[in-house]
């Protein structure tokens, strides 16, 4: 009976955290950094152009930040074909995958200005 | 003055023109073609539209000719060209030292993508400015395959080819107490059976294709002879034919 008891309150708190985050999202980007460094995601650009958490999560991804990046499919080729971001960035929904490379792919110099607050560390002279 | 045959007059070639000078001119729309009669007139055409490769790829002095085309839209800026250089041609960790490298261009007003990544090197001149300045001849061109090659042993370290470089590709190497240059890995990769550099190699986005100029079934080949795709080279003005070209697609 006690254990009933605590499961239902354990249940039920589970149910109250996730309506009171559900529409909280990180606020930092996520740079994923496979296969390649230096791949920007932005939560707030997105939920900006008014997407909900459902659309992607779980569907698309899950909810623990850049858990796909261990996929062996985590590749532009999966993108094409209407996996993970290219199930929207199909020039139809979204930009496509195989158009404005550099808007997500902020590169090595965009991984590092977001680590400094903005500023690029001047590699070259 | 006035019983001057202009048409007798001889180019005395642009590599005299001070840089400065050269840059007065290009605010004004106008490109240094010639200097004549000992500098007194020069002579500029319109800078307009002229950003062709064509005229740069006219003739390919050296078999194998080789060469790097940027597909320049395609670069991403994840740097494994830069580490694989690193890698393959043991270009020390300290500030400034590289071999090869990319540059950032952001363009806010854009439409759609906002940033480009440009990947530069040595351009392998086919009349490049660092040999013409070196005091002791220890960077030259290749007489086969035309790379501008470093006899290190020669390198005063007086950096007046650093100086010369439009590109900005040299760099001191405190190691090899000279500088220190790309040489589209002749030493380390090619000359020993490798078709492409290390930067191409490695490449996971097809940005650099390495290739001969001279063979007209190479990839660079076609891709500089097109006309369907823009395709040209960083800084012109600078006159010193570089093999090194972009395009975009």
């Amino acid at each position: 009976m006690m254990l009933r008891l605590i499961t239902v309150i354990a249940a039920l708190s589970a149910l109250a955290a996730g309506l009171a985050f559900a529409n909280a999202y990180p606020e930092a980007p996520i740079v994923y950094d496979k296969p390649v460094r230096g791949v920007i995601f932005s939560h707030k650009v997105h939920m900006e152009k008014g997407l909900s958490c459902e659309m992607c999560h779980n569907r698309l991804f899950e909810m623990k930040a850049k858990k796909s990046q261990d996929n062996k499919d985590f590749v532009m080729e999966s993108l094409y074909q209407g996996k993970y971001c290219g199930a929207c960035h199909n020039g139809t929904l979204a930009f496509a995958s195989n158009t404005r490379c550099a808007t997500c792919h902020i590169g090595v110099k965009g991984e590092e200005r977001l680590k400094n607050g903005g500023k690029t560390e001047k590699k070259s002279h | 003055m006035n019983n001057m045959d202009f048409n007798k007059l001889q180019n005395e070639g642009v590599e005299n023109v001070p840089m400065q000078e050269r840059r007065d001119f290009l605010k004004m729309g106008l490109a240094i073609t010639g200097i004549f009669a000992g500098g007194t007139l020069l002579s500029a055409v319109s800078t307009f539209n002229k950003a062709n490769a064509a005229e740069f790829a006219k003739k390919y002095p050296y078999s194998p000719h080789y060469s790097m085309v940027m597909h320049q839209d395609r670069c991403i800026d994840c740097e494994r060209c830069m580490e694989a250089c690193v890698a393959t041609n043991h270009v020390p960790n300290v500030h400034g030292a590289y071999r090869t490298t990319i540059l950032e261009k952001e363009t806010p007003d854009a439409v759609g993508g906002k940033r480009e990544f440009i990947p530069v090197l040595c351009n392998q001149c086919n009349l490049p400015q660092c040999t013409r300045v070196c005091p002791t001849k220890a960077t030259y061109k290749d007489k086969t395959n035309g790379i501008v090659m470093m006899d290190i042993k020669k390198c005063i370290g007086c950096l007046t080819c650093q100086e010369g470089c439009p590109y900005n590709a040299r760099y001191f190497n405190e190691h090899k107490k000279a500088v220190d240059k790309c040489n589209f890995c002749i030493d380390t990769r090619i000359s020993k059976g490798e078709k492409d550099t290390a930067c191409a190699h490695a490449c996971p986005a097809g940005v650099r294709i390495f290739g001969d100029l001279s063979k007209q079934d190479s990839d660079v080949f076609k891709t500089v002879h097109q006309i369907e795709k823009a395709v040209w080279v960083l800084r012109p003005e600078a006159g010193t034919r570089p093999n090194v070209f972009y395009t975009k697609g």
